[in-house]
């Protein structure tokens, strides 16, 4: 039979490992909180990074399709300004050629003349054209054909210096003060952005 | 048992309970102190995958990327030599509109 004193000392260890039991218990529940809550905050770290991957990985994919495009389109534009500076090129080669063709070239040329004297509004006039002009142009018929067109009486004097120019006329006021530049060269790059865009709708549509 | 005796045995118990509490301490805190590093390790693994899980995206993308970026520069090169002929059919007839537009009487 177990004595008092036996009893006594058993409780005293029960109740020192119930104690211990306890202290361990309580070290792992406190660590196990910790850990799970370290787990939680790691996980949200790890789902920023993943987050924060998927945005670079989409800029990424659209720089990369994005340049793709710009390059695309500026070789397209390239190509395109090509064929259009061709045709533009070889719309003045007729022009010119045309301009060599006086039975062409001067009902051109007299309304270019005559545009200048509408735009200046003066009835005396002084008008300039270049060597070639000046040595096969018949100038009477030109004033008679202007004075026809005005159908108003003009007077027209007419530059010994010659212009340099492919064609066309510079037409002054007798002063020379104020003048209007109707040559080819000048007409072509006025002309030019209209060109442009006649030529990019013929070509392309647009 | 003499009464010296049941006190020595008291005693005994007393000291072997205190020993039992004592190293359930030690054991306490070394599981504390495991933790730290526990955690630690933790955090390296999970990040260090996430890492490179975030760069394999990335590189994925670039991937993605280039080859939808070549894709689209193969159709666009096509797209680009079909306008190129149909717009050279239509060259001499172009020309002939500029040089009317240069020709055209101005009023």
């Amino acid at each position: 039979m177990m004595s008092e004193t036996s009893r006594f000392t058993e409780d005293i260890l029960k109740a020192a490992a119930e104690k211990a039991d306890k202290i361990i218990h309580e070290a792992q529940a406190e660590t196990q909180r910790a850990s799970d809550e370290a787990k939680a905050s790691i996980s949200r770290e790890a789902e920023a990074i993943i987050r924060s991957a998927h945005a670079d990985a989409e800029a990424v994919k659209r720089r990369e399709t994005s340049e793709a495009r710009h390059k695309s389109k500026l070789r397209e534009e390239r190509e395109k300004d090509v064929i259009m500076t061709e045709v533009l090129d070889h719309a003045k080669k007729r022009v010119l050629d045309m301009a060599k063709d006086v039975d062409k070239y001067l009902p051109y040329l007299t309304n270019l003349v005559e545009s200048a004297i509408r735009q200046l509004g003066d009835q005396t006039l002084l008008v300039h054209l270049n060597k070639a002009d000046m040595a096969r142009i018949d100038r009477a018929n030109v004033e008679r054909e202007i004075a026809s067109g005005l159908k108003t009486p003009i007077k027209i004097e007419w530059s010994k210096e010659p212009i340099v120019a492919a064609g066309g006329a510079i037409v002054s006021s007798p002063d020379g003060k104020t003048r209007i530049v109707n040559t080819l060269d000048e007409r072509f790059d006025a002309l030019e952005s209209k060109l442009l865009i006649e030529a990019g709708k013929s070509l392309f549509g647009q | 048992m003499s009464g010296i005796e049941t006190v020595k045995v008291i005693v005994s118990a007393e000291k072997q309970a205190a020993k039992m509490i004592q190293d359930a301490e030690a054991t306490a805190a070394d599981i504390r102190k495991r933790i730290d590093s526990l955690i630690q390790q933790q955090r390296t693994e999970m990040l260090g995958t996430a890492k490179k899980e975030a760069s394999a995206l990335v590189q994925q993308a670039e991937e993605e990327g280039r080859r939808e970026a070549e894709s689209y520069e193969k159709e666009s090169a096509v797209r680009t030599r079909e306008l190129i002929a149909r717009a050279s059919l239509k060259k001499s007839e172009t020309v002939e509109k500029l040089v009317t537009l240069v020709m055209q009487r101005e009023k």
